[in-house]
């Protein structure tokens, strides 16, 4: 996955991201944020899944699903991309 | 003291570039007299006395070339001018022929040859941009309904439906495209523009050429919110290395001389950038790149009287900029002197 995107976003904690390249502005809740910052990380997605269901009390297929979903979201808005 | 006249002063719900241009002047490190030249004695400009310290009238330069010329004369006489910088299309012709004239007299002006400003036909952009590989959308004039469908043919659906001056609409069906066309072709007559459709955003870039190829800075901005016209009236600042690098070469390729703005769509898939127009003078938000530290009005200035200027494009992203409407009150005797005697002096020498 090519993040190169992702990383000069500018992202506040309150969930308020802008992208300074294409003046795009987008909102995002804690859920969203936490892939967000893994993703920086560099963490992949079965890392990401691991860390979510160790935080979470909640299925794995909604944490899939949330997560699949999410970073659907991401590769639309052109933030990710897959290469 | 350096004395600039400005025209383009109708800050009014579709704004001229002039006060803003003044006011970028009057907020530079400069020692400056602003003069604005306006058209209509209701042109707020002139009444702003803490940015225009002194108006006049003069006639539409599309009426009497020769009081036009005469009349910035008579106004080179009282003021003794060191600079016009012309913000209106309209009038840009007229000082493109004068222009040596004026220099003669001493005042100089930095302003698109008439080669240049043939670019804002898109048939002349079209060939310029695409042998620099700068993609522009299809588009074509009609001036029927019968054009307008066999145009519709050959580009498909959806296309952007065009006045020629102002206003653009997004077609999905030929009903709508009928639609449109009628109600443009009403308001601001033939011909009307159908333009291929690029999935793409707004965004637009400021900048001044010195005629040899560089620039004098360059500022970009995504269109946040926009008049019924079309135009800017809230943006933010971008940092786009392509689109800034895209802009280079094309004002390096042009020679450009003097302020412009480009309009340009940026698609969502590929990221391709398509060059819609070239506007030969800055655009009403020009004070924005001012205030994010790229004061092109005052490079030009510099620039024209051999004093040292910045040209760097170095700004923040991320800044908004919020334009709104306003109130100031003014005596009767304000309009008295505009429509009297064509001149409104608001701070004496």
């Amino acid at each position: 996955m090519n993040l190169e995107r992702l990383k000069s976003l500018a992202i506040s904690d309150s969930g308020f991201i802008f992208d300074p390249s294409s003046g795009n502005t987008y909102n995002t809740n804690a859920t969203g944020l936490k892939i967000i910052n893994y993703l920086k990380e560099k963490k992949d997605i079965n890392e990401i899944f691991d860390l979510f269901m160790e935080s979470y009390d909640v299925s794995s297929e909604e944490v899939e699903f949330d997560i699949n979903d999410f970073i659907e979201n991401l590769i639309n808005y052109h933030l990710v991309s897959n290469s | 003291m350096i004395k600039v006249a400005v025209s383009g002063i109708n800050a009014a719900e579709n704004p001229g570039p002039g006060v803003g241009i003044i006011r970028s002047l009057k907020e530079s490190a400069l020692d400056v007299r602003t003069i604005g030249l306006a058209y209509d004695a209701m042109e707020p400009g002139i009444y702003l006395d803490n940015l225009i310290d002194k108006s006049y009238i003069l006639p539409y330069p599309s009426g009497d070339v020769k009081s036009f010329i005469e009349r910035i004369k008579y106004i080179h006489s009282i003021e003794k001018l060191d600079i016009i910088i012309s913000a209106l299309d309209a009038e840009l012709p007229v000082y493109m022929d004068i222009e040596d004239n004026l220099l003669n007299d001493g005042i100089k002006m930095l302003i698109p040859t008439k080669k240049m400003f043939s670019l804002r036909n898109k048939t002349n952009l079209k060939p310029i941009a695409e042998s620099i590989g700068l993609k522009t959308p299809d588009y074509f004039s009609c001036t029927s309904t019968g054009d307008l469908h066999q145009i519709i043919q050959k580009i498909g659906m959806p296309c952007m439906i065009k006045g020629p001056f102002y206003e653009a609409f997004k077609a999905n069906s030929i009903a709508e495209a009928e639609g449109f066309f009628h109600k443009l072709a009403a308001k601001w007559g033939y011909p009307i523009v159908v333009q291929e459709f690029v999935d793409g955003q707004e965004y637009d870039v400021i900048g001044c050429g010195d005629g040899m190829g560089n620039d004098l800075g360059l500022f970009a901005i995504k269109k946040m919110t926009t008049t019924s016209l079309g135009k800017v009236w809230n943006a933010v600042s971008i940092v786009n290395e392509k689109l800034i690098e895209t802009s280079k070469t094309l004002l390096s390729h042009l020679k450009w001389r003097g302020g412009f703005e480009l309009e340009v769509l940026i698609d969502l898939k590929t990221e391709d950038i398509f060059l819609i127009e070239i506007n030969p003078r800055f655009p009403a938000w020009v004070y924005m790149a001012s205030a994010c530290g790229i004061n092109l009005p005052e490079r030009m200035v510099c620039f024209l009287l051999d004093q040292k200027y910045e040209n760097h494009s170095n700004y923040q992203n991320g800044k908004i900029m919020i334009r709104y409407t306003n109130e100031i009150m003014k005596d009767i005797s304000d309009l008295e002197k505009i429509t009297s005697y064509g001149e409104l002096e608001n701070n004496p020498l």
